[in-house]
């Protein structure tokens, strides 16, 4: 197993009252991909949104507990939110576009954390489109407002946006959900590129999706995380029946 | 499987694939015994019973692996129904791999008797090979079923005791051929019947480790026997 990227300890999150996440324990190995399954409600985005502190748009959220990444609690952290952020990127299960260019969906974050030359910027945002395999088609027409494009490739600019900022993490939430099987495919093969660089964490409702792209699956029921493992081991023989049950279709 | 799918339709399929392997451990049964009465009672009529089983058998073969491939096609099973889906597939093979057998016992009997060597060899010897190994499948087919490990680890066991009547009776057989070499035609063909019923016990103990890696998910062929039992509950 690689070293872990991401510890959870402890970690239990409330929406108000609702206990939502219960004394969660998890390690995320670097440079692999993690995926979280269950059934709706069950807290899989719940616990993937605590990894860059984006329930604290909402004052009545919080979130107890440790989640260490490379070494500081990122709970108790007092980094610039924005900073994690960069750091722990994401993308959600709508594509969410900037209404700008192409161009400057990419440009937009990276000008908040560094200043590049144009050239250098020009390379970045081209780099960036050539990461998430979207460059082929769109490098005739970066000045076209980036709502222009198909659903897959606007998941696919929202890939791209997300890592010219050069994280570390990249969390996905649903990020096919929206998408047609071909569209679905070209991410996929995505997400089996980005490993290489980066720590990915998915939540899928498609379990045939967490077990094509992920290295390591967690199940998860009630806000508890009932089982994880090697997906491998996991689609073929689960440890804990209750896994079993949902994998093979067999929850009720 | 007990536990019933959210799909009632997957369950069904799933029953039904499976009602279809068992109904060929039944045939193959049928057929291994028909070959053993051939064997002993040295009767052209009950060989001819073999061979025309054996065509039900492949033919049978030939569905069960249409229905396996269109459930993983249309369901994409995991887990337990990913390995239950293998091991059917694989108890097939061996089931008509063991009908192979039986008509080839068939073909022997026939062959003996028109040979006419018939009543000079120790032919009934191997009718206590024979009935255990047509045993040892119908308690394969059984713990199939009751998806039992334990009855599993016992098959195991008790192929080993047809491997070594196999070999006590090729010893026999070798002096039977040394005191009287006009007996070597007869006695090559009661030693390939000797062999088939060898093959049938260890296509039999096949079955019984897809047992243990469909209800453990552990994959026990080529391995000791020793190392089974420390995991089979």
């Amino acid at each position: 197993m690689n070293p872990n990227k991401i510890t959870v300890r402890d970690l239990n999150f409330y929406y108000g009252k609702f206990h939502a996440l219960k004394g969660i324990n998890l390690d995320i190995p670097e440079k692999k991909v993690t995926a979280f399954i269950g059934p709706s409600g069950c807290g899989k985005s719940t616990l993937l949104r605590t990894f860059n502190r984006m329930f604290e748009l909402y004052p009545e959220q919080r979130a107890e507990g440790q989640i260490v990444l490379d070494g500081e609690n990122l709970l108790t952290s007092r980094q610039n939110v924005a900073l994690i952020r960069a750091k722990v990127g994401m993308v959600f299960q709508k594509p969410t576009p900037f209404p700008m260019s192409i161009y400057d969906n990419i440009a937009f974050g990276v000008k908040l954390f560094e200043s590049l030359n144009a050239t250098d910027m020009d390379e970045r945002v081209e780099w960036a489109l050539r990461k998430a395999a979207l460059w082929n088609e769109v490098k005739d027409k970066l000045t076209q407002s980036g709502a222009g494009l198909s659903g897959g490739q606007q998941q696919r600019l929202c890939i791209a946006r997300g890592i010219a900022v050069l994280p570390e993490v990249l969390l996905l939430d649903e990020p096919c959900s929206a998408l047609d099987p071909i569209s679905t495919a070209k991410i996929e093969e995505l997400i089996a590129e980005l490993k290489n660089d980066y720590t990915v964490v998915i939540v899928t409702h498609n379990m045939q999706q967490a077990a094509r792209c992920s290295d390591y699956t967690a199940y998860m029921y009630l806000g508890n995380l009932v089982e994880f493992g090697a997906t491998e081991q996991m689609f073929f023989k689960p440890q804990r029946k209750e896994t079993e049950d949902y994998i093979t279709g067999r929850f009720g | 499987m007990s536990d019933k799918h959210l799909s009632t339709q997957f369950d069904s399929e799933l029953n039904q694939v499976s009602a279809r392997v068992m109904e060929l451990g039944g045939l193959v049964e049928a057929q291994i015994r028909q070959a053993i009465a051939a064997l002993s009672q040295f009767s052209l009529e009950a060989a001819a019973q073999v061979e025309a089983i054996e065509r039900r058998v492949n033919q049978m073969e030939v569905e069960i692996d249409h229905e396996l491939t269109t459930i993983i096609a249309r369901r994409q099973p995991t887990a337990r129904d990913l390995r239950l889906l293998m091991a059917f597939s694989k108890a097939t093979a061996n089931l008509e791999r063991m009908g192979d057998e039986a008509t080839r016992m068939a073909r022997m009997v026939r062959s003996i008797i028109e040979s006419g060597a018939v009543r000079t060899l120790p032919s009934n010897d191997l009718r206590v090979a024979a009935d255990l190994a047509s045993g040892l499948l119908r308690k394969a087919l059984d713990a199939f079923a009751r998806l039992d490990t334990r009855a599993a680890l016992a098959i195991l066991k008790e192929d080993d005791l047809i491997d070594r009547e196999f070999d006590g009776f090729v010893r026999k057989l070798i002096t039977y051929m040394m005191e009287d070499p006009r007996t070597i035609s007869a006695s090559l063909d009661l030693l390939f019947l000797a062999k088939a019923i060898e093959r049938i016990g260890d296509h039999s103990k096949n079955v019984a480790e897809l047992i243990i890696y469909l209800v453990e998910g552990k994959d026990v062929r080529h391995t000791a026997l020793q190392d089974i039992e420390s995991f089979v509950q």
